[in-house]
């Protein structure tokens, strides 16, 4: 039995394979864009991408494991030793569950210390990693996040300075999703800027590269993905709201 | 037909890849909840796979450490999340991790024109079910309908994944023109689609 399609077939007559093309990861530029669209457009088109992800997951399996560097002591540093978490609670959410136990941690942080000082032929202490702060001309955006169907809108505050990004409650998820926000500069594609918290506002403290997304005339969505956030780092559920950034 | 095996069954079974996919699971969760101890068992359990998907799709050792560390980052930051009914706690990690890196590569303005020659090969096959990530309800259904594709067809499709390339590079390394190689691709997710979905 031959494996090749027969002669007669042109790849016009071919289905569409753009899910699976853009599942692999192969489209860039225009076509990313456009495949970007249809997900953001087509719940048809998105299903089919995420089916097609679930599929190509089985290869995972095949990839060989490397000896990892041991970093931990290095991720711990990011995660609770810098001045800010990536990511905390409004304080008017809840007492945040990282400062309680920071005298723990410090205990953590020197045992990992130590494992890096006994593991590692050259052990080269690393620098605290420091917050980079952008300096921007104008410190503060807002948008306000209309959504397509009814319910309040949220309003966005963004501190250029601070690189820090406030919202208002928005009920937005279901039980079975989480609200996820992105960031899409003009002419280009979604870049996610965290979930939302089910209840009470949100703060997300941005990376370097999503500062720099965040200008005016930049728009915000939010859309609706599995719990845990879009597992593709694109949109792949439905958009229920939608706001520019706009200078104060 | 492969049934996933009923987890409850499992629990005394200590050892076994169900029991190993168990404490992942368990190790996740608890990550999840903000338990430090359970993030440090984590990156030395996975680690290293998800070191092995960083090298290979960054090229080169200082960008695949720096990706390994936001990929953690980002896994305390998401774990809360993880439904372990959605996904295995492995396919949920390699692919932050995979398009974590992707997301590296493409920002670089240089591209590898070539494979890197130090990372350790894919494998040909699907590992036995010993492999401890191995998801218990895989039915290697993929696997089989790769294997009925045409050779260059298989063989674009494997590198697109596991090397994380574009069109343009994908035909740069088979110096063939990029209207060739994305017919064969377009041609070998059709035929793959199909296989899937019959």
């Amino acid at each position: 039995m031959s494996d090749v399609l027969p002669p007669d077939v042109r790849d016009d007559d071919l289905p569409d394979t753009m899910a699976g093309e853009f599942a692999l990861g192969l489209l860039d530029g225009d076509a990313r864009a456009a495949a970007t669209r249809r997900v953001l457009a087509e719940p048809g088109f998105a299903r089919e991408v995420e089916a097609w992800r679930t599929h190509l997951a089985q290869l995972f399996d095949l990839w060989p494991e490397m000896p990892a560097p041991d970093l931990f002591a290095r991720i711990e540093r990011s995660l609770y030793g810098a001045p800010a978490p990536s990511v905390v609670a409004l304080p008017a959410r809840a007492p945040s569950k990282f400062w309680p136990s920071l005298a723990a941690f410090s205990s953590v942080a020197a045992a990992g210390l130590l494992v890096v000082l006994f593991t590692r032929p050259l052990p080269v202490p690393q620098p605290p990693v420091a917050p980079r702060v952008v300096v921007e001309t104008s410190p503060t955006l807002v948008a306000s996040i209309t959504p397509t169907a009814k319910g309040t809108p949220v309003t966005v505050v963004y501190d250029a300075r601070a690189g820090s990004l406030r919202l208002t409650e928005a009920s937005l998820a279901d039980a079975k999703r989480t609200a996820e926000l992105w960031v899409i500069p003009a002419g280009g594609t979604p870049h996610s800027l965290g979930l939302l918290q089910t209840h009470g506002g949100t703060a997300l403290t941005l990376d370097a590269a999503n500062r720099a997304r965040l200008a005016a005339g930049a728009t915000l969505a939010v859309s609706l993905e599995p719990i845990g956030g879009s597992p593709t780092g694109l949109p792949t559920g439905p958009v229920v709201a939608t706001g520019a950034l706009s200078r104060v | 037909m492969i049934d996933s095996t009923p987890r409850a069954s499992v629990n005394s079974a200590a050892g076994t890849p169900e029991a190993a996919r168990l404490r992942l699971v368990e190790t996740l969760v608890r990550t999840g909840e903000e338990d430090r101890a359970a993030f440090r068992d984590l990156y030395s359990l996975t680690s290293a796979k998800l070191f092995g998907i960083c090298y290979r799709i960054c090229g080169e050792r200082q960008a695949a450490e720096d990706v390994l560390h936001d990929v953690y980052l980002t896994i305390w930051k998401r774990a809360g999340a993880y439904e372990p009914a959605r996904a295995s706690p492995i396919t949920w990690l390699a692919t932050i991790a995979r398009n974590r890196a992707i997301d590296w590569q493409r920002a670089q303005t240089v591209r590898r024109a070539s494979p890197i020659e130090d990372a350790p090969p894919i494998l040909d096959t699907a590992p036995l079910a010993s492999d401890v990530l191995l998801e218990a309800e895989s039915t290697h259904q993929l696997h089989a309908c790769l294997d009925s594709l045409e050779e260059r067809q298989r063989a674009a499709i494997r590198t697109a994944f596991f090397d994380g390339v574009t069109y343009a590079e994908l035909a740069e390394r088979e110096a063939v023109p990029l209207g060739t190689m994305k017919s064969w691709v377009r041609r070998g997710l059709a035929r793959l689609k199909a296989c899937l979905e019959g």
